[in-house]
């Protein structure tokens, strides 16, 4: 084997603050490196110097020897490198073989065929591509029309049908359910036997030992430790990337004890969504749904919520009927929302974090139209306090310089601000490191002991195996299952979440 | 100069006064007129059609809302005002060119909001449809606004007085645009409806997720614009003693220059009123010291769309969207 890529003592500092320090990284071909820290540990600043969106401070960059200077994407590109990232850049409207041979779709012959486009030769030449790959899509099929694994594949096949050396994935199975995970394993042992060497960046650690050779771990800026996989296991590696021992989590749930249902959810439909749900979620007490991706559980929880609208069905709180149309509706009924993506639906990133969480609850913070200003930061210390939520800066810092796990915090806190009776989070540790992770499973735990409500929605199965009271599955767009947290396993969820009852 | 731009905040407040003394300095040095008293008070009372609804433009524009319609419903807001003066009387005039501007945002935020028209379509609609209407109530003339027939002398005097009286040397429509300019920093830092308007244009989705009734905030906005025009509109007739349906003429233009001068973002979610002031003052100053040099109105509009243009370039180059390497362009 022979290294590809070596990236000497690279430094990097923004605002005078060293985000990166001399750190070291070696790639040969044909091997996974996985590259692991928290969020905010360096790794996407060291990508993208790797990538050309960054200038290094000082360093060097060596491919096959040769050292290179990077000033923008387009040259780590001609020297092989590819990124795939977590969020794809694709035409969406376009084909597949569009897609893929983008900016030099084949022409055909003649004097006026030479100024067209080969239509025919393009769709075979993306049928041969895909067939690098052994998948089966079809090269007409629009981008949009494909799952996601389909998408990042035609993206990876792109990379490597541009000759791409090195392939940078950043968290490439956040949004994968688990068959589709075995299938980029696949096609990430394909590559590798091809010869591409590829960096690995994720959250999920057992992936990691599934499919990397070597593990490199950043924290703060520094390098902490580059091994082989088989000298770590997953609290050796947590531990290097926390710089601290975490517990082992114990799950103690207490006995649920109430009558009245908070939440109860009876023929709600939605057309091509989900169809004839029914459930009871109690005081106290934590339930997940899980299934996987794309199941209708997102959809559902919106609409219990009212971001979008059910076609019929009743939903009661406390037992009174609510008619809810409008997020409003939701949450004078008493329901906060956590959706997934809280850099885009439940943050205002430039506004401060006293201002993000408290707004969803001026009630009792105006008079006249006007904010309190000292009872609106007592208010919002008092969840800072309570739920840990640590930020550089104090309270009037924006809430974008936050890490994954205290944004999250913020989301929470604002509902919880809100008084609401039920909670429902959408994958509520999503790019959330492992610390912050045992953190808000704690907090959860604690709100459930203090007489709230939680409906969690997650794909992560030991997330909802660690959490919840009791479990739904959801199967396209219906309940197939319900599990007490002492009956339920990973094999009888993941059946009755792939419509497998036993 | 770029570095210290993408700086925000005092940095931002600096460089507009920097910018304006270098205008009156310029202005002044060209003409011995510019800094008279007379020239001055002219400059400042001309300032205040702008002004006045700039506060406004601001606050829909960091709610992520724009309307360009604010100088044709000015001039349908003057002309409602000639028109039922002589029925009904010169303050139910009033108070009817008010309801109509508030009539117009009303639309205004209905079509951009619950009909889902961009605002920019929806309000160059109207811009289009109220200059028209202007025209259709006053039959394309200018109508008087004094008192024809010699027997509500006093009702008109206390019209008139609007744009003439003076307190402790200020114009009353200066003092006008101050006290809202005031209001304005208030309301957008203190208020519910000031925060909202940051959350909306900073995040309308996050927004919307956190239960804030987005759209009633949007169409109040847009009802606020309106009734900025209105308000333009009663001190622009009491100073023309008449009411011209071509007047305000590219006001919307100099509104939205003024506003993205002093650092509101185009997007939303950012901006200020100490800002807007100051580009106020910077288009105002520039116009005139253009006019005392009895410069054609075609190249004061030149000038006019270049700062607008530079305005915007700045904005990108501030908040990163462009990287402005001169190096670069030309080694390519």
């Amino acid at each position: 084997m022979s290294k590809v890529l070596e990236m000497r003592n690279i430094c990097k500092s923004f605002y005078g603050v060293k985000v990166l320090k001399n750190i070291p990284l070696e790639l040969e071909s044909g091997e996974v490196l996985a590259l692991l820290g928290e969020n905010g540990a360096g790794k996407s600043t060291l990508i993208k110097i790797l990538n050309g969106d960054y200038q290094m401070d000082t360093g060097k960059i060596l491919i096959d020897g040769q050292e290179v200077d990077f000033k923008e994407p387009s040259d780590s590109e001609k020297h092989g490198i590819k990124m795939i990232y977590q969020e794809l850049h694709y035409a969406a409207d376009l084909s597949v073989a569009e897609n893929l041979f983008i900016g030099h779709l084949a022409k055909g012959s003649g004097p006026i065929g030479k100024h067209l486009i080969d239509w025919k030769k393009v769709n075979q030449d993306a049928k041969k591509a895909l067939g690098l790959l052994n998948v089966d899509i079809d090269p007409k099929a629009m981008m949009r029309d494909l799952s996601v694994i389909e998408r990042q594949i035609v993206e990876i096949i792109k990379a490597i049908y541009g000759n791409a050396k090195i392939l940078v994935m950043d968290e490439p199975t956040a949004a994968l359910t688990p068959p589709e995970v075995e299938m980029l394993f696949k096609i990430v042992n394909d590559l590798k036997a091809k010869g591409v060497a590829i960096i690995y960046i994720s959250h999920r650690l057992e992936e990691v030992f599934h499919i990397a050779q070597r593990v490199m771990i950043l924290r703060d800026g520094n390098h902490v430790a580059t091994k082989n996989i088989e000298e770590v296991n997953s609290d050796s590696l947590v531990e290097l990337m926390v710089g601290r021992e975490i517990e082992e989590r114990i799950i103690e749930l207490s006995d649920n004890k109430a009558t009245a249902p908070a939440l109860e959810v009876s023929g709600l439909n939605k057309f091509g969504s989900f169809k004839d749900i029914n459930f009871k979620l109690y005081e106290g007490e934590i339930v997940s749904i899980f299934g996987l991706l794309g199941s209708g559980q997102i959809s559902l929880t919106r609409s219990i919520f009212g971001a979008e609208r059910a076609d019929r069905g009743s939903i009661k709180v406390y037992g009174h009927e609510r008619k809810i149309r409008f997020a409003q509706d939701g949450k004078n009924a008493g329901i906060g929302f956590v959706p997934i993506d809280r850099k885009v639906r439940g943050l205002v990133l430039d506004m401060s974090v006293l201002k993000n969480l408290t707004l969803s609850n001026w009630n009792n913070l105006l008079t006249l139209g006007f904010f309190k200003n000292k009872k609106e930061r007592a208010h919002s210390q008092k969840w800072i306090d309570a739920l840990g939520i640590r930020m550089a800066g104090g309270i009037d810092t924006a809430v974008k310089f936050l890490s994954g796990g205290n944004q999250q915090k913020v989301v929470l806190a604002r509902w919880l601000e809100a008084n609401v009776k039920v909670l429902i989070l959408n994958e509520p540790t999503w790019g959330v490191d492992v610390g912050a992770r045992s953190d808000i499973y704690d907090q959860l735990d604690m709100l459930a002991k203090q007489g709230l409500a939680i409906l969690v929605v997650s794909s992560d199965i030991h997330e909802v195996l660690a959490i919840s009271h009791r479990i739904l599955t959801i199967y396209d767009g219906q309940l197939t299952a319900e599990f007490s947290h002492k009956e339920a396993s990973q094999d009888l969820l993941l059946n009755a979440a792939a419509g497998r009852l036993a | 100069m770029i570095k210290f731009l993408k700086k925000t905040g005092l940095q931002d407040v600096i460089a507009l006064i920097v910018i304006l003394v270098g205008i009156i300095v310029i202005m002044s040095l060209s003409s011995n007129l510019f800094l008279s008293p007379r020239n001055i008070t002219n400059l400042l009372i001309d300032s205040t059609t702008v002004g006045i609804i700039a506060v406004f433009s601001t606050m829909l524009m960091i709610g992520g809302g724009l309307d360009l319609s604010v100088a044709s419903t000015a001039a349908l807001c003057g002309v409602i005002i000639g028109v039922f003066q002589a029925s009904l009387g010169i303050f139910p005039a009033v108070l009817i060119a008010l309801a109509a501007g508030a009539i117009v945002g009303l639309v205004n935020g209905i079509l951009v909001t619950y009909v889902g028209i961009n605002p920019l379509i929806t309000t160059l609609g109207m811009f289009s449809i109220a200059r028209g209407l202007a025209f259709v109530f006053s039959n394309g003339l200018t109508i008087p606004v004094f008192d024809l027939s010699g027997e509500h002398q006093a009702a008109y005097d206390r019209f008139t007085i609007l744009s003439e009286g003076s307190f402790l040397g200020l114009p009353y429509p200066v003092i006008a645009m101050l006290l809202l300019f005031a209001l304005g920093v208030t309301v957008l830092h203190l208020s519910s409806y000031g925060r909202a308007m940051y959350a909306i244009g900073g995040n309308e989705l996050a927004s919307k997720m956190a239960a804030l009734p987005v759209k009633r905030y949007r169409v109040t906005a847009y009802v606020l614009s309106g009734i900025s025009a209105a308000i333009a509109a009663i001190f622009l007739t009491s100073r023309l003693y008449a009411a011209d349906p071509r007047a305000a003429p590219g006001v919307e233009l100099t509104v939205i220059t003024a506003v993205i001068l002093g650092g509101t973002s185009l997007a939303g979610g950012k901006g200020n009123l100490v800002g807007t002031f100051l580009g106020v003052m910077i288009l105002s100053a520039l116009l005139n010291g253009l006019r005392l040099q009895s410069t054609s109105t075609d190249l004061q509009n030149i000038i006019q769309g270049l700062v607008l243009l530079a305005a915007v370039g700045f904005e990108q180059v501030r908040t990163g969207n462009v990287n402005l390497d001169i190096r670069k362009m030309f080694s390519k």
